[in-house]
């Protein structure tokens, strides 16, 4: 007997020899391989296993070996190994149905070994050492209960979103007291999927489950397992998890209104801002091309050729309208020269001797306090003055024959001075210049009575351009010719008692027969540099000793398309003063060349070399 | 003997809390000491593969079956509080010196991985450790009066003496590492029934 039971003690170790288990108490896990083989598998136990810790169950099969004829032949019978002298022991409760053998808490013991065997008839023993086990180490623990899940949070595009699960315990593990420590591992998977996603183990009874897909239906099932100890549970009956698509339409829609209505207002925005800015942004983007631009004068009118529009603006509409006008415009303008034809006097100097009204006009002779000119008005006395003195320039009218003058038409332009004071004879020699005034505008060119001006010193002087004093010698000389009984007219139209200061700022260097004459001025009083002959009247005693040196002249100067219109005129003469009629009082000078002098009446303001505004007339006059 | 109540109201939860907090990081320790004997059990078995019959061997060797100690929650219930303290106290003495040697043992060895070194040497010291708090805690209890002064410290020379015998020297690694595993499960347990027990709580 004891031999037989040693040798199915070597039968049965030797067979499991062949497959042995790696952990104690988890022979059952080779249930498997005894089913699959060949040999007959004899009676077995196939699982023991404890829910609380406290209590435990073993199950067993009959197995094949042997045909048994009803299932309670077989017996259980378990060892506890806590003490050298233990012995078998029945199970204590039964159910065959099952096939089960149930463990209650008294007999329940942990920490310690259990072995449990098969008995069947005629004591045969079924014994397996790798059912040898420990109750901790055959835990499983039910799996929770109440399972349930609560939206946590929505992504923003609606389509994933955050799920929390939270369950209760087992309530057969108690947890409570903490005898049992459980953990909990959650596993999803989409409805029709076959693969389970599994999170980490982790002792609380609640989880987070993150980035479920919006529209789709999860199931989750959660099972435990002992802390320390590797066995799991079953798992819980599943729950469903699923979130309902947000429609995004609406927002999308309102989105997209919101956006085009912003971009719309942006847009109209910086329209407005270009619109406003318009002329600015034009001028930053498209900075105007420098023109040539003569102020005053519109550019579209001299494209269109119209000159007499042009130069009925220059002229001026009327008496006292130019000079403001003009003297807005060619402020800066050296050359314009303004004088001013008072046509006040026309009366006067229609009635008799139109000639002399004229020439007395023209020359500025003094005896036209009422606008009449005769020829005795002029005082002799200022014959051998200097040439400064205000009060007969208060006396005397002046006119300003307003011209402004244009490069290119010249012969349209008239510029001369009167000169304030003249010598007695003046007037005489004057009348052919006044006749020839008389005939026109071009015909006054011929005389050399008329110089055009170019200028007006500071100091007084009226620069004249010298190109015009040769076609007035030209002409007197025709003159002469015409009129032979005028030879002494002539001679003293030769003689011209006016002064006027020849200036040539271009330098023709031409100087005619009677500035020749006249010229006594050492080349010293010429102002060098400033392109212009200073040529000082002469008395008219002067003999014309020296010849015309039509081309002789200190200064040769080159051409200008200006010079080569007039001549220079010999004499010259200091403004003295402006009268109310806001026109040039000139100073004519006596035999002696008098110096230059700068008028002494009270020039409050600076005189440009160019003109005298009427303001500045004003303050002259004042 | 009463000892001093540190509340002013003298209310039954309030002198208890700060016992709770010594229970709950005793206890947190004994479990992190459990994992770690788990671990080192667990690798153990993947280099060393057991032997067959390995039940019946280590209930024969472990060291500690000489102490008593309950096999069950009830049994846990029904016991002295002084009785499982010193229980306690006593798995907790009587694995110092085995622990110690075993991570010396394991240093030795060159197979053994870094990661099986620290845990054995980390194991040893959490047994150090765990042992001082526990006695912390009877300190504390006595201190309260909820525990006798019966529980006295089992870590004298003469205790170490009657109590461990030298069977673990011939106690293998791997029994040597399932004897300690099962322990530290005893220990762990334990301390959750006395703490219940002392500490009255929801369920307890």
């Amino acid at each position: 007997m004891a031999v037989s039971l040693s040798y199915d003690l070597l039968l049965l170790l030797v067979i499991s020899s062949l497959d042995w288990s790696s952990t104690p108490g988890s022979a059952f896990l080779t249930d498997h391989n005894r089913m699959t083989s060949s040999a007959p598998v004899e009676p077995h136990f196939t699982e023991c296993m404890s829910r609380d810790l406290e209590t435990f169950r073993c199950w067993w099969s009959p197995g094949t070996f042997h045909n048994l004829s009803s299932p309670e032949e077989l017996r259980v019978f378990y060892l506890k190994r806590n003490s050298p002298s233990s012995e078998w022991k029945e199970c204590p409760e039964y159910s065959h149905l099952n096939r089960e053998c149930f463990f209650d808490a008294n007999h329940t013991s942990i920490w310690i070994p259990y072995c449990l065997q098969l008995r069947g008839q005629n004591n045969i023993t079924y014994f397996n050492e790798d059912d040898c086990f420990s109750v901790e180490n055959i835990v499983r623990p039910d799996p929770p209960v109440s399972l349930n899940w609560t939206l946590l949070i929505v992504s923003p595009s609606g389509l994933s979103y955050d799920v929390m699960v939270s369950w209760e315990p087992p309530p057969s593990a108690d947890v409570s007291t903490g005898w049992m420590r459980i953990e909990y591992e959650i596993q999803y998977r989409e409805r029709n999927a076959t693969t389970w996603e599994a999170l980490e183990t982790q002792p609380h009874t609640q989880q987070t489950i993150y980035g479920l897909q919006a529209g789709t239906e999860y199931e989750v099932h959660i099972r435990t397992k002992m802390k320390g100890f590797p066995k799991f549970g079953d798992f819980s009956d599943s729950i469903f998890v699923k979130v309902t698509e947000i429609p995004l339409r609406e927002s999308a829609v309102l989105l997209t209104l919101v956006l085009t209505f912003g971009v719309a207002g942006i847009l109209i925005l910086i329209m407005l801002i270009v619109v406003s800015h318009q002329q600015r942004l034009m001028m930053i983007l498209l900075p105007p091309v420098p023109a040539p631009k003569i102020k005053g004068i519109d550019s579209e009118l001299l494209k269109k050729g119209k000159l007499e529009e042009l130069d009925f603006i220059l002229n001026g509409g009327g008496l006292g309208g130019l000079p403001t006008y003009i003297s807005d415009y060619y402020q800066d303008e050296p050359w314009v020269e303004f004088i001013e034809v008072d046509e006040e006097d026309a009366d006067c100097g229609e009635k008799e001797d139109q000639k002399s009204s004229d020439t007395q006009r023209l020359l500025g002779l003094p005896q036209r306090s009422v606008g009449c000119f005769s020829a005795d008005s002029h005082p002799d006395d200022d014959s051998g003055r200097a040439s400064c003195y205000d009060t007969d320039l208060s006396e005397q009218d002046t006119h300003l024959l307003a011209a402004s003058l244009l490069p290119g038409q010249p012969e349209d332009e008239e510029a001369f001075l009167h000169p304030d004071e003249k010598a007695p004879a003046s007037e005489t020699n004057k009348s052919p210049l006044i006749q020839t005034e008389s005939e026109g505008k071009p015909t006054w060119i011929n005389t050399d009575l008329y110089a055009q001006v170019s200028n007006v010193m500071p100091s007084g002087g009226v620069v004249l351009s010298p190109g015009q004093q040769l076609r007035i010698q030209e002409n007197t000389e025709k003159e002469s010719q015409k009129k032979g009984t005028l030879g002494e007219d002539t001679s003293k139209l030769n003689k011209p008692q006016f002064q006027l200061l020849v200036v040539d700022p271009d330098g023709s260097g031409y100087t005619s027969e009677i500035t020749a004459r006249q010229i006594s001025t050492p080349p010293s009083s010429l102002v060098p540099g400033e392109g212009y002959q200073t040529i000082y009247p002469q008395p008219m005693e002067t003999k014309p000793a020296a010849p015309s040196e039509p081309n002789q002249s200190p200064y040769i100067l080159p051409d200008s398309p200006q010079t080569r219109l007039f001549a220079p005129v010999a004499d010259y003469t200091v403004v003295q003063e402006l009268d109310t009629h806001q026109s040039l009082l000139l100073n004519l000078p006596t035999q002696q060349p008098p110096p230059p002098c700068l008028p002494q009446h009270p020039l409050k303001a600076p005189v440009a070399i160019g003109y005298v505004t009427p303001d500045l007339l004003g303050n002259l006059s004042s | 003997m009463k000892a001093a109540s540190i509340c002013p109201n003298d209310q039954t939860g309030c002198h208890l809390l700060p016992l709770a907090n010594l229970f709950d990081r005793v206890i947190q320790h004994s479990a992190r000491m459990h994992g770690i004997s788990d671990d080192l059990h667990s690798e153990f078995e993947l280099y060393f593969l057991p032997s067959k019959n390995q039940i019946g061997r280590v209930s024969r060797n472990c060291h500690t079956s000489t102490i008593l100690t309950p096999n069950g929650k009830e049994n846990a219930q029904r016991i002295a509080r002084e009785e499982l303290a010193e229980i306690i106290l006593k798995l907790l003495v009587a694995w110092r010196d085995p622990l110690w040697h075993f991570h010396q043992s394991m240093s030795q060895h060159d197979e053994f991985t870094n990661f099986s070194s620290n845990k054995s040497l980390e194991m040893s010291d959490m047994v150090h450790e765990l042992r001082k708090g526990v006695l912390k805690v009877v300190e504390k209890m006595q201190m309260l009066g909820i525990i006798s002064n019966s529980v006295g410290d089992t870590g004298s020379p003469e205790a170490l003496l009657t109590s461990d015998s030298a069977e673990w020297r011939f106690m293998k690694d791997y029994d040597l590492l399932y004897c300690f595993r099962r322990d530290s499960n005893k220990i762990q347990n334990y301390l959750k029934i006395l703490k219940c027990r002392i500490v009255p709580k929801h369920g307890c």
